[in-house]
């Protein structure tokens, strides 16, 4: 019987659903409305200009890796950057990971127990999701793989069979004007969309796993299909946001996608308040997408510390990322983290990134001349 | 090895007892469900009811009508409600407050229908008595609202003949809108009165009012962005949904033009109505075209002299038809534009937003003003596909 556990190997096509899957999170509850405040009937070109945006990150990201196909970023950053540099680094790559997963797990507790359970201290369901994705963090890389295979493809369509029964209420006329007249506003949302898409940024951690064979093209063609498919469900979240809501409701609601559910009533039944079957087809999407970035921030860290296992290091991590979740607790901090998350994972992207590539071409260059 | 083991499973068994999810835990029996709340001015005030309030002042009262549950094999009451009631000036104080003359927690994720006084709404803007239910994650967003000129407690102390709960009752009223052209219930719930005073918009909340054992849903109040200014009558909210598009289904009498004195009526089946918004140099102005497909539903009067099978007065009754629904219309406007100066629910200012978005952000500053200036072009084609089973 196949051991699947140890994953030595995975094809484009994984790397792409791993993408997906670590992309789409809680950010399809949480940003909405940061978002639709900027960009107002532009958002929907805001969500584009971020795919865009962070598809071409990824595909440098993709062409860094390439340099070094059996090395993660934690291996090559020392040679690249030096050694402290790599290890800033390094650090700083983790801190992406961190930020995010810290604030998903405060707007997750924060909504379950708006929304759900009212009595219940928000602590108590952030102890509860983070011991079941630590349980899952703790498996070995073929069991996580498939994990977020299966929630591929039962997760997400269950949740979008969910989403598309606000159809009923909407109307097509509150889309309009569909070109902005705030340009400027678009661009920044675009910009601000890295909320959504972030989690991008494992393709430096697997690159390693995908078969040596693959071809930076048809790397990047899955991974553009990944980023494809993301952006056309932001898409039709936004766009049935501001369809039922208006762009001038959604701004004033801490969380329009849940409103845009709760009014809708299924004709002929007693059926409504569907938020709570959202927020119940919601909660596998975040598990899956805190499970990944909890093993990636293991994975860096036994790296790091040369270990056998991310074990130690994933159960070191627990009780910092508990504390760091609990530590938000009223919606200034978490907007500030949210914008610091936002500034940390752009930077890295587009300056760290960039720089690793431009500083490795400069040395594999120098290194020839040398030769020579 | 043992050791770790154990204390493996001790944690375990912690984690558990924590997150087991008993903390919201409620049985269905111990709650009162509530089905409707009415809003009046608070005229006496009874000690033992109302509460020391430490801000504001005795202003409102606020009265919920609560679910009776029976259990089996009692005898069956009167009536399968009952009512609470208090006055103050927060409505969640108290809601609150009213907790110590109830026996179980009140419940509010089953109300269907908010009722309240116009007493309320001439001294208060609508979005501040609105603001508790706006916020408050039980209540719905499909709670309809409506508004009286009489005591909203009454409204809501009404027994059905039907039996069913007076709430769930007065909420189904509305849904029969679609069919009553007098009675605009066409995104006049919570939800969508939020989204209104969020667009800056106005609103437009069915009327309800209570004589003797009759409780009747007609005609609309109007509120201009939130400050009610007064009701529109049955024919003018006629003639505003035949405008906006929002009947499905709709009766349009008019005096026989071969036997005047006798009625005429046309049932609506289908309609195409497109309103339009227009610049031309700078000049804004509307159109209305609406074509309407529909039978004839009654004719009072000699049918040998009005001969339904005969095209030609089929074409007759026809442009008659369409002449009809273009005063309706024009009734409309009066009401609306000249006589109260409010784009109901802000639907000229939204087309106008939609589909000239440069001419809306030079002129939305001063649209209040401008609205009543713009001038409406109605045309209307009538095509009647049956006289019905006899002619």
């Amino acid at each position: 019987m196949a051991n699947l556990e140890a994953k030595t190997s995975m094809s484009a096509f994984q790397l792409a659903i791993v993408l997906f899957v670590t992309c789409i999170g809680a950010q399809i509850m949480l940003t909405p409305r940061a978002l639709i405040e900027q960009a107002k009937n532009g958002s929907w070109i805001s969500v584009i200009i971020g795919g865009v945006l962070f598809y071409i990150a990824t595909y440098l990201m993709l062409r860094l890796g390439k340099k070094y196909p059996d090395e993660t970023i934690v291996e090559y950053a020392p040679r690249i950057f030096g050694r402290l540099g790599g290890i800033f680094v390094i650090i700083w790559f983790n801190l992406v990971f961190f930020l995010q997963v810290v604030t998903i797990f405060s707007g997750t507790g924060k909504i379950i127990t708006f929304y759900m359970f009212d009595r219940t201290p928000p602590e108590v369901v952030i102890l509860a999701l983070l011991v079941l994705c630590t349980y899952c963090a703790l498996q070995d890389w073929g069991t996580i793989l498939r994990i977020h295979q299966f929630l591929f493809v039962i997760a997400y369509s269950i949740l979008l069979i969910v989403w598309l029964t606000s159809i009923l209420n909407f109307r097509p006329e509150n889309l309009l004007p569909l070109w902005p007249v705030d340009v400027k506003g678009v661009v920044a949302g675009g910009i601000s969309t890295w909320g959504m898409y972030g989690g991008y940024e494992c393709v430096l951690l697997l690159l390693p796993l995908v078969y040596r064979k693959v071809s930076l093209s048809k790397l990047a063609k899955e991974v553009g299909l990944a980023f494809i498919g993301a952006t056309v469900l932001f898409m039709i979240i936004i766009v049935v946001i501001i369809g039922v809501l208006t762009v001038e409701d959604a701004k004033n609601l801490p969380f329009p996608a849940l409103i845009v559910i709760r009014s809708v009533e299924l004709p002929g039944t007693f059926i409504e308040r569907l938020e709570n079957y959202l927020l119940v087809t919601w909660i596998p999407v975040v598990f899956d997408t805190l499970a990944a970035m909890m093993f990636f921030m293991a994975q860096i860290c036994m790296r790091q510390w040369r270990h056998a296992d991310h074990r130690p290091a994933l159960l070191l991590l627990v009780p910092i990322i508990y504390v760091g979740s609990v530590l938000i607790d009223n919606p200034q901090i978490y907007d500030q983290m949210g914008k610091l998350t936002m500034w940390v994972g752009l930077v890295f992207s587009f300056g760290v990134v960039p720089m690793a590539l431009l500083l490795s071409w400069w040395q594999k260059g120098k290194v020839g001349k040398d030769c020579g | 090895m043992a050791k770790k083991k154990w204390i493996s499973c001790l944690l375990i068994i912690c984690t558990c007892i924590v997150t087991a999810g008993c903390w919201d835990m409620r049985e269905l029996q111990d709650r009162n469900f509530v089905l409707a709340v009415a809003i009046d001015k608070a005229d006496e005030v009874k000690e033992v009811e109302t509460f020391v309030q430490p801000h504001g002042t005795k202003r409102y009262r606020v009265s919920l009508q609560i679910l009776k549950f029976a259990s089996g094999g009692e005898q069956r009451e009167e009536t399968n409600t009952f009512i609470k009631s208090n006055t103050g000036e927060s409505i969640f104080e108290m809601v609150r407050d009213m907790l110590g003359q109830n026996s179980k927690s009140l419940w509010f994720e089953h109300i269907q229908v908010i009722v309240i006084s116009d007493a309320v709404l001439k001294e208060v803007g609508l979005s501040e008595i609105l603001d508790f239910f706006k916020r408050d994650a039980e209540m719905r967003s499909r709670i309809k609202i409506y508004v009286t000129s009489g005591k909203a407690q009454s409204i809501i102390e009404f027994t059905p003949p039907s039996k069913e709960p007076g709430g769930v009752y007065l909420a189904n009223i509305i849904r029969l809108h679609n069919k009553n052209i007098h009675v605009a219930g066409a995104r006049t719930d919570l939800g969508y009165t939020i989204q209104y005073f969020d667009n800056n918009s106005n609103v437009l909340l069915p009327r309800i009012e209570m004589a003797d054992k009759v409780v009747k849903l007609s005609g609309s109040a109007v509120f201009k962005k939130d400050k009610f200014i007064g009701y529109a009558d049955e024919y003018a909210v006629a003639g505003l949904k035949i405008m906006l598009g929002t009947e499905k289904s709709a009766v349009v009498t008019m005096d026989s033009p071969k036997t005047p004195g006798h009625q005429v009526i046309f049932e609506l089946f289908r309609h195409d109505t497109r309103l339009t918004p227009h610049v031309e140099k700078g000049v804004i102005y509307y159109t209305v075209d609406i074509t309407m497909y529909g039978n004839i539903g009654e004719l009072q009067g000699d049918i040998s002299l009005n001969d339904t099978l005969d095209p030609e007065y089929l074409r007759i009754l026809e442009v008659a038809f369409a002449e009809e629904i273009k005063r309706n219309i024009y009734y409309a406007e009066k009401v609306f534009k000249k006589d109260m100066k409010v784009d109901p629910v802000s639907s000229f200012a939204s087309k106008l937003k939609a589909h000239e978005p440069n001419t809306w952000e030079q002129v939305q500053d001063q649209w209040d003003e401008l609205y009543p200036t713009i001038p409406l072009y109605v045309s209307v084609n009538v095509s009647i596909r049956n006289i019905g089973s006899h002619k």
